[in-house]
């Protein structure tokens, strides 16, 4: 969240995903309009009908398809999500927001998605947006700030955390924040380091063991 | 490449086919091998280094993918697409796991690779329950030998001379990665209470081995592995067995029926093409199914004739019986004592690198089951999933810096305790044909019954129960709302993907459907060479066992087959 001063509206969320892979959507879509102004691509919402299909049994892992199905949260929606996202997890000296690493069009990814898990949190996630969108999304920082701290103990706020948390820390940027250092070709395993074990032993002698 | 005539059909291509097909073909027999489901390359398809913010919903488990986006199972499931099964009525939950790809379940499983014990193959005379395999672990012993050195199976120590848990002579395997911090940890308490903990037997070379290439100590077994540094039938087994010229292998070809000839042997096998619905008949000099435990029976008892009314080899009506799986359970704890260890890279070898052999055999009677569990034990800093909001409580609201802080603290904090037990084979458990439902080619689909005995229930109780103690030494938080009742904590059957013996061997026509080698009593150019065969179900994970009967069989038929006596 950029709070510049307390009678600026945040910053508005440039949707991380490609103009050509949003008009495919829009394609299966078909009622959708897109506003393509500075690159930013706004999805309207779902025209009822059918649920879009999945990436199926047998999608392409490597490299890994792109999830197939159209976008449905709004522009306020995402715009929202945004600044939620980055209230969570904000820039820091040394990392980035949540929104930097695309977070919001993950969000919209996971809530669009045809599967149980997926449209279990829809519902949850979608209205919990709305219900926020117009404080945060509005000038008056006073608002906003009220809006957020209301959020914790709500089953959205919940959700909404443990998806921004899952879409940041599969990237390599929170690899880096949480500290996992593995996935790369090693020709043996050393296994820990002398610091590492003298940290256990003094953690097991502290238990008697 | 081989062409008709074919001395051998084999039906499947995982464990089972997999080494029956390595053995025949070096043997000079010319084999056709079908496949259900599709090609699959290993070399080209497999996403290793990929992470999870580059997969859909990043890699999350859908229907679609339940083991996550990256799970090597291509076209399978709990659920295959046109393919239903059933669960009877009244019966508890049955679930089974196929997939529909080359390989088989060998490209995603899990790569333990622990041999039955001396005990294992005489379950009955040891406490009066079950059955004795008509075979004993030094029958089998010279055959584990060889599928370890054909594979690559890691977990070399010393000698320990641990009851029914069989130390491989020198030479079998290579070393275990070393232990990472989280095992150094677990192991503690373990050993506080008498229990060993002891190298995991891992299906992963970790050392030099000729033709092979070392692990890389990097990304998922799961995933299945590109440069073959696991054991997968399509990287260990299919390559030298077409590199013979001796192997046919059809795609696509979902068998459901033995034919047989006036004479009454197999002379071939029907198949259906699962993407264009074609029927094919296709002919050999013998039959060898290795399908899955399940799809063998499916084809025996859809197989019916005038000589076999109720399925081939179903006279006596034990085609689906004994049908078992392992008892599994799991709690999984958080330990403040691993909070902000210093970042570790523990990707290790893929497998655990130790485990907990089961300890109570001389106390079984005061326990109150029959037969025990091993441990399987998982942790560490893994590459993070949409899981890790899981490793902070439940009440914990936090956001910003204090967010970040805690996750860095808590990430590699929390570990998995896994039991995978024995089953008691009863008569409660088996699969038959349902008598209505049929797949999208009319074939007849597999009904299934389960019911877990008293020895399953109690023993899981039992499971939670150590669970919970070792968390305790070790200072940790388990998981909230953990069952203890043991009818509860129990996995539902088939949930541990090892179901086993529904064409169980023995000694004679009136206790079994096979012989020691697979040889089917009715018809005796029809062999079995997959986990159909087991007579019990064993803690210990069947892949191994599954490939020594295999190459053992399979080394059988082939010297019949050098007599002209198939």
């Amino acid at each position: 969240m950029t709070d510049k001063s307390p009678e600026t509206a945040p910053d508005p969320y440039v949707s991380k995903i490609d103009r050509r892979t949003a008009l495919t959507w829009i394609g299966v879509v078909g009622a959708a309009t897109a506003a393509a102004a500075a690159g930013v691509v706004v999805y309207g919402p779902k025209s009822g009908g059918a649920e879009a299909k999945g990436y199926g049994t047998d999608p392409k892992l490597n490299p890994p398809v792109k999830a197939p199905w159209p976008r449905i949260m709004s522009h306020d929606q995402l715009q929202t999500a945004a600044i939620l996202a980055d209230h969570i997890l904000p820039a820091t000296a040394t990392a980035s927001s949540a929104s930097a690493l695309g977070v919001p069009d993950f969000v919209n990814e996971w809530v669009s998605a045809p599967y149980p898990d997926q449209l279990k949190d829809r519902p949850i996630i979608l209205e919990g947006l709305n219900a926020i969108a117009r404080d945060v999304m509005g000038k008056d920082a006073g608002k906003r700030a009220a809006a957020l701290a209301a959020l914790p103990g709500q089953a959205f706020f919940k959700r909404f955390r443990a998806l921004t948390i899952g879409a940041y820390y599969t990237t390599e940027a929170g690899f880096k924040d949480v500290g996992y250092i593995g996935n790369v070709a090693r020709a043996a395993d050393p296994g820990p380091s002398d610091e590492v074990k003298a940290v256990l032993e003094r953690e097991l002698q502290k238990l008697g063991l | 490449m081989a062409t008709e005539p074919y001395d051998v059909i084999i039906v499947g291509s995982g464990a089972g086919g997999g080494m029956s097909a390595y053995h025949l073909t070096k043997s000079g027999l010319k084999v056709l091998m079908l496949e259900a489901g599709r090609h699959y390359d290993p070399v080209k398809e497999t996403p290793m280094f990929n992470i999870n913010a580059e997969a859909p919903l990043r890699g999350a488990s859908t229907p679609d993918k339940p083991f996550g986006f990256y799970d090597a199972t291509v076209d399978g499931g709990w659920e295959v697409p046109n393919e239903p099964y059933t669960v009877a009525e009244g019966s508890e939950p049955f679930i089974w796991w196929r997939p529909r790809m080359l390989g088989g379940r060998t490209n995603h499983w899990g790569r333990i690779a622990l041999r039955f014990g001396e005990l294992d193959f005489k379950p009955y005379s040891r406490d009066g329950l079950g059955y004795d395999w008509p075979i004993t672990y030094d029958d089998l012993a010279p055959w584990y030998d060889k599928t370890e050195k054909l594979i690559g199976v890691s977990g070399a120590a010393p000698a320990r001379g641990l009851l029914n848990t069989p130390d491989s002579p020198p030479g079998c395997l290579m070393e275990s990665a070393p232990p990472r911090a989280f095992e150094i940890f677990y192991e503690r308490a373990f050993r506080a209470m008498g229990i060993p903990v002891i190298p995991m037997h891992g299906a992963v070379v970790t050392g030099q081995m000729e033709g092979r290439n070392t692990c890389v100590f990097a990304t998922p077994c799961g995933r299945g592995c590109a440069i073959g540094a696991n054991f997968q039938s399509t990287t260990v087994l299919l390559p030298p067995a077409m590199a013979t010229g001796n192997l046919t292998i059809t795609t696509d070809a979902l068998v459901y029926q033995v034919d047989l000839d006036k004479a009454g042997k197999a002379k071939g096998v029907t198949y259906v093409n699962r993407k264009t619905g074609e029927h094919h008949s296709v002919t050999a000099r013998s039959v060898v199914l290795a399908a899955g435990s399940g799809e063998t029976a499916r084809i025996l008892l859809n197989s019916k004739s005038a000589s076999f009314p109720n399925g081939l080899c179903n006279t006596e009506g034990m085609v689906g019986r004994y049908l078992m799986d392992s008892v599994g359970t799991g709690v999984s704890g958080q330990f403040a004592s691993l909070e902000g260890l210093p970042p570790t890279n523990d990707d290790g070898q893929g497998t655990q690198h130790t485990y907990v052999p089961w300890w109570g055999y001389e106390k079984q009677k005061a326990l109150g089951f029959a037969r025990g569990y091993h441990i399987e034990i998982g942790g560490g800093r893994r590459m993070p999933s949409m899981g890790l909001a899981g490793i902070i409580p439940d009440d914990e609201t936090s956001v910003g810096d204090a967010l970040r802080q805690k996750l860095r603290n808590r990430y590699g904090s929390v570990i998995s305790f896994d039991g995978r037990g024995e089953m008691i084979p009863n008569d409660d458990c088996y699969c038959e044909i349902d008598p209505t439902a049929k797949d999208k080619w009319g074939i007849p689909v597999l009904r299934f019954h389960w019911k877990w005995g008293e020895h399953e229930t109690n023993q899981a109780a039992h499971a939670v129960k150590t669970f919970l103690e070792v968390i305790d030494k070790l200072g940790g938080t388990p998981e909230p709302n953990v069952e203890t009742d043991g009818r509860k904590a129990i996995s539902k059957g088939g949930e541990m993907i090892h179901e086993i013996g529904t064409v169980r061997m023995g000694h004679n026509e009136k206790d079994s459907v096979v012989n020691q080698y697979g040889q089917s009593w009715a018809v005796p150019n029809l062999f079995v060479m997959d986990g159909a065969v087991m007579v019990s179900s064993p803690d210990k994970n069947p892949t191994l066992s599954i490939l020594a009967l295999a190459w053992r069989s399979a080394d059988n038929m082939a010297t019949f087959a050098k007599q002209g006596a198939i």
